[in-house]
């Protein structure tokens, strides 16, 4: 066990629980207050970055009204969890959000965060918001490519040295030395391009479940040896926000969240801020009258479908998945799986393609034997321990009968 | 055939036994219910209002009750395995020469069917005592990862006796996930699916457990000939007088 593994037994022993103090008191947040109020002001002193774009012109070009945007801000400051006197400085930070670096680098990904970012029809305000944060760097979304990239992405983490957020997206390879997964004209590995753009970053935001915890390439078995950013970076903050994609709102959240306090949220043990992964799926879903009912769909399109019967015996994961998606949904609130009648796949907890996405309950899904070897089901595995055991016992209980001796006999022979 | 006289020697007292009633009720129920909540196996589609379907919270009530029976009688043996006046189990999973030496008598008297035996059965003996050791991790096993599970539940960090409560039981149980990803095999980050699959195959071991128990606890009565089955009843077994140690 590598110290860093030990580091990860300890901080479990040792984990908060999901709450966070949502009153802590008038002098603690009026201090809050007063230091957001200073980082705001300071911020606004600072030109917009790179002409980045104004948010008032981009949000009236959009055709939202000032009114939406009141809502969200007061919707974002809840979910953030501060009190209601906070929402005109979130509405504040929202606006000087072009002010803040950040260079966004893609792994071994899908860029499927950077979808769910820009593919939303009619850009919403968190999609707005993502869209005119200073991002210094995007392989997929900047114009330039090559040597011109790459200077741009030198250029800036020298400019902002020890000031941009490092978005991660996509896992790191580790397997041959890195040589699943190389970026630029010198090849340079994931690994090593990712520990020396992490050197002099403010702090290291994992988004989506490859960058936080393997995801999908560490499924097993886990041909690159993938692990996720907080199993390469050592000694700077982390913050994962993990789910496949993960929510541009809790996005969002954990950007304003910094740019508001300079501070990164508070964290659960697997880093994840607890205003947004403070939550189990299944404890805030709507179907959960029927799950304590007995009321299942059996298999789609049945009547306990039609009638939004619980999705639990289809393999739901809501009772084992931290996230708000039962909350805040997508696409401004929109919608969400559970809510178009499929199962959660718990795509924000750790090794969720081979332990949660199988769609079935667990007791009934193929789980490797700890050898790697055969699949098969919990109750399989279970039910042929049983019969060896019975087979067992019959062999021994028929050999007593033919051979056995009763102490009676004993005495006699 | 020559007559005996044999002799009564007691070996579970009255507390012991009402704990061993209590335990095999509660697992019934909470393999039962437990393999309910995995997977429902009855009553989905039918057609009544909630009150009276109420069935897998009912199930997951039961789990539960019978989950806080075993805590407490697992705090209590515990304490009998070191304190009790009347035999201390843990004397006898020791391995010193002579537990290990009637360990491997009792051991052959299973394998050659009652053709040898050596060693003094009216105490309880090495064997079994191991033997139901290994039930005890089992069930302090299922006790951890089982309080683990239900904690998950308590995300807020609030319950109706305190906050100190699901505090506590995360400082109890946390170091489940990393043992149980270990067991069950994970990617780089223990997840806490690992400790439920750990809890379903660890139910299983436990059956297993129950079923040898029962067989080799009539092979006893029927081999020995000295009425072992009644232990569990009436608290005592018959000995031969010359055999008493
Ligand atoms: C030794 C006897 C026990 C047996 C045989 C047993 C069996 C089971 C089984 C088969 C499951 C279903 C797991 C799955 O989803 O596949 C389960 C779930 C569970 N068990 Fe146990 N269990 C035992 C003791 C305990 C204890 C002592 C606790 C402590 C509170 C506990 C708490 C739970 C919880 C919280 C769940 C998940 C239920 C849910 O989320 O609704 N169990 N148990
Ligand atoms: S659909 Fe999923 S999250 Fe919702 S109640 Fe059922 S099991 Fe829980
Ligand atoms: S419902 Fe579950 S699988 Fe779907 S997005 Fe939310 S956490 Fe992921």
């Amino acid at each position: 066990m590598g110290t860093d593994k030990q580091e990860a037994v300890k901080s479990l022993f040792t984990a908060q629980s999901a709450k966070v103090d949502t009153n802590r008191g008038d002098t603690y947040y009026e201090k809050l207050y007063d230091q957001c109020r200073a980082r705001l002001d300071a911020l606004k002193k600072l030109a917009p970055i790179n002409n980045r774009r104004d948010f008032r012109t981009v949000i009236e070009e959009e055709g939202l009204e000032r009114r939406d945007f009141l809502k969200w801000a007061s919707a974002t400051t809840a979910m953030l969890m501060l009190p209601a006197s906070f929402t005109p400085l979130v509405a504040e930070a929202a606006m000087v959000m072009n002010r803040v670096p950040v260079v966004w680098i893609e792994l071994q990904d899908c860029a499927g965060n950077s979808e769910a970012l820009l593919r939303s029809d009619g850009p919403k305000i968190d999609e707005i918001i993502l869209d005119i944060i200073s991002l210094e760097f995007h392989e997929t979304l900047m114009a330039p490519s090559g040597h011109q990239a790459e200077k741009q992405l030198e250029e800036a983490i020298e400019h902002f040295k020890g000031k941009y957020l490092l978005f991660v997206e996509g896992s790191i390879p580790r397997g041959l030395n890195g040589a699943f997964g190389t970026i630029g004209a010198k090849a340079e590995t994931f690994i090593d391009h990712l520990t020396r753009l992490s050197k002099d970053a403010a702090a290291v935001v994992a988004v989506g479940s490859c960058a936080t915890f393997g995801g999908i390439p560490a499924a097993a078995p886990n041909p690159t040896d993938a692990v996720g950013v907080m199993d390469v970076v050592k000694g700077k903050p982390i913050i994962n926000i993990p789910a496949c994609p993960a929510n541009p709102s809790n996005m969002v959240g954990v950007l304003l969240h910094y740019v508001l306090t300079g501070q990164v949220p508070e964290l659960d043990s697997l880093l994840r801020p607890k205003f947004a992964f403070g939550y189990r799926i299944h404890d805030n879903c709507e179907r959960r009258a029927h799950f304590d009912a007995g009321e299942y769909v059996e298999e789609w399109g049945d009547e306990g479908a039609k009638n939004n019967f619980c999705l639990y015996k289809v393999g739901c994961k809501g009772p084992m998945t931290f996230n708000n998606c039962s909350i805040i949904r997508y696409n401004e609130g929109v919608n969400w799986p559970v809510g178009v009648g499929r199962g959660c796949i718990g795509c924000s907890e750790p090794d969720f393609w081979d332990k949660y996405a199988y769609e079935r309950p667990m007791a009934n899904a193929n789980i490797k034997a700890p050898t790697g070897g055969v699949e098969k089901t919990v109750d399989e595995f279970g039910l042929g321990l049983l019969t060896a055991a019975g087979v067992g016992i019959a062999i021994h209980a028929a050999a007593s009968a033919v051979a056995g001796k009763k102490e009676s006999e004993r005495e006699e022979a | 055939m020559k007559s005996t006289a044999y002799k009564k020697v007691e070996r579970m007292t009255p507390a012991m036994r009402t704990i061993h009633w209590i335990n095999a009720i509660s697992m019934i129920v909470a393999v039962a219910t437990g393999l309910y909540i995995a997977a429902p196996y009855y009553q989905t589609l039918i057609a009544e209002p909630a009150v009276d379907k109420y069935v897998m919270a009912w199930n997951r009530w039961g789990h539960f009750i019978v989950a806080i029976i075993f805590d407490v009688t697992s705090i209590v043996v515990a304490y009998l395995y070191f304190f009790s006046r009347f035999e201390k189990p843990y004397k006898k999973v020791l391995p010193t020469g002579k537990n290990i030496k009637e360990f491997f008598a009792v051991l052959i008297n299973l394998l050659t069917l009652n053709r040898s035996k050596s060693f003094d059965s009216s105490h309880s003996d090495s064997f079994n005592t191991v033997y139901f050791t290994i039930f005890h991790l089992l069930l302090a096993w299922m006790l951890f990862t089982g309080l683990q599970l239900y904690v998950h539940g308590l995300e807020s960090g609030l319950s109706s006796i305190g906050s100190w409560w699901p505090a506590m039981l995360h400082l109890v149980t946390d170091w489940t996930i990393p043992v149980s990803a270990w067991m069950v095999g994970s990617g780089p980050v223990p997840s806490i699916m690992d400790v439920r699959i750990s809890h379903h195959i660890t139910m299983w071991l436990i059956v297993v457990w129950v079923v040898f128990h029962i067989y080799y606890q009539v092979w006893r009565t029927i081999f020995w000939q000295e009425g072992d089955i009644a232990i569990a009843f009436g608290g005592s077994k018959f000995v031969k007088e010359d055999k008493e140690a």
